[in-house]
């Protein structure tokens, strides 16, 4: 689909910034699906990551499993997550124990689980978008 | 298409992106993806491409470890912004880095930089000389002054037997082909030296001139195959 009027017509979810998403991906809501439904497809696996890394004190991995998934929210335009996870990043290099950054990590968690309902409901819109303009 | 490429890299969605502005360009073929550098290797241990878009932190190995074990001299684009890693970036000869998500332009300008020099160089393989240009002239090197050429990035060094050094925007890789091999051996990813000029050689060490030269493991057959050795 090559129709900017059309793809106008979409609404994104608030926290989704349009812009960036068009800066990569033009007005191609085909592919942008395809990026939803991949982002999902690995979801489960890299917050998993996150949640072992954590529960085991591994501060090390812990960085590595967030700094992993830091890019995908870019691919789907969730780019204040994304800053909330280079922020996590950060946070777990001057952390001595994982109980130092409880706090955070619970929020990055939350945050996490927000955006996956983000991205699911956005997919389904994408599907029926990309299927009634076919 | 011009250039052939694999992707190592094991975010699914960054491999899918980076595939489809491979062939959005035209430009590039890409060959294979691989989500490990144990799988990367098996490919290139018996494949070489021109180009490698390569992740640096993967479960197992990371992406440098990839490039330690390879025989040849991929160009390199890191998908990675860790500027941790500058200092590896600069011996590997890596291009250019992209930041994950990039745009397509990102994408175009990265592979623009790879693109060889050609006109920095001039000369054909049977010369006894060659011609390079620096500092906004072109100056004749003759093969026998030469004692070997060092990677600097998208830099070459050439070191010559009176101890001048000239730099010139180029790569070992294209230099390779293009020096004269009755002169001219690459000895490591980031070295061609003078065969010449060697004085000595010891484990994985060339000396020509007080200078010390890798030289790797990939190439270490082919120099003691060209060494007149008694």
């Amino acid at each position: 689909m090559n129709n900017q009027k059309i793809a106008n017509a979409f609404v994104f979810n608030t926290e989704i910034d349009k812009t960036y998403l068009e800066s990569l991906y033009g007005d191609d809501y085909i592919y942008l699906q395809e990026v939803f439904n991949t982002v999902l497809n690995d979801y489960q696996s890299l917050t998993d990551n996150i949640e072992y890394s954590y529960s085991s004190g591994n501060l090390t991995a812990l960085k590595a499993a967030v700094h992993k998934i830091k890019p995908v929210f870019g691919f789907v335009g969730l780019t204040a997550v994304q800053n909330q996870c280079q922020q996590f990043e950060k946070i777990c290099v001057s952390a001595g124990s994982p109980n130092e950054l409880a706090g955070d990590f619970e929020t990055l968690k939350n945050k996490l689980s927000q955006s996956k309902q983000i991205l699911e409901e956005e997919k389904k819109k994408l599907e029926l978008f990309n299927s009634n303009c076919s | 298409m011009s250039l052939s490429c694999i992707i190592v890299e094991d975010l699914q969605v960054a491999a899918n992106y980076l595939r489809n502005c491979c062939e959005k360009s035209g430009q590039v073929e890409v060959r294979g993806h691989f989500s490990n550098v144990t799988d990367a290797l098996s490919f290139l241990n018996s494949n070489t491409v021109d180009l490698i878009f390569l992740d640096v932190e993967m479960p197992g190995a990371n992406g440098f470890e990839l490039l330690d074990q390879i025989a040849f001299s991929p160009k390199v684009i890191l998908t990675t912004a860790k500027s941790e890693y500058a200092y590896n970036a600069f011996q590997y000869n890596v291009s250019d880095y992209l930041m994950k998500p990039f745009t397509y332009q990102r994408f175009m300008e990265a592979l623009q930089k790879i693109q060889p020099s050609k006109e920095t160089i001039s000369t054909n393989s049977a010369s006894d000389h060659i011609y390079i240009k620096t500092d906004g002239k072109l100056i004749r090197l003759n093969n026998d002054s030469i004692l070997y050429i060092e990677s600097m990035g998208d830099y070459v060094k050439f070191v010559t037997s009176d101890n001048k050094k000239y730099i010139t925007h180029n790569t070992i890789k294209n230099l390779e082909e293009k020096v004269s091999k009755q002169h001219f051996l690459k000895v490591h990813r980031s070295y061609i030296v003078n065969l010449h000029k060697i004085d000595d050689m010891r484990e994985n060490l060339l000396f020509i001139k007080g200078n010390e030269i890798p030289v790797s493991k990939a190439n270490k057959a082919d120099v003691f195959r060209r060494l007149n050795i008694v």
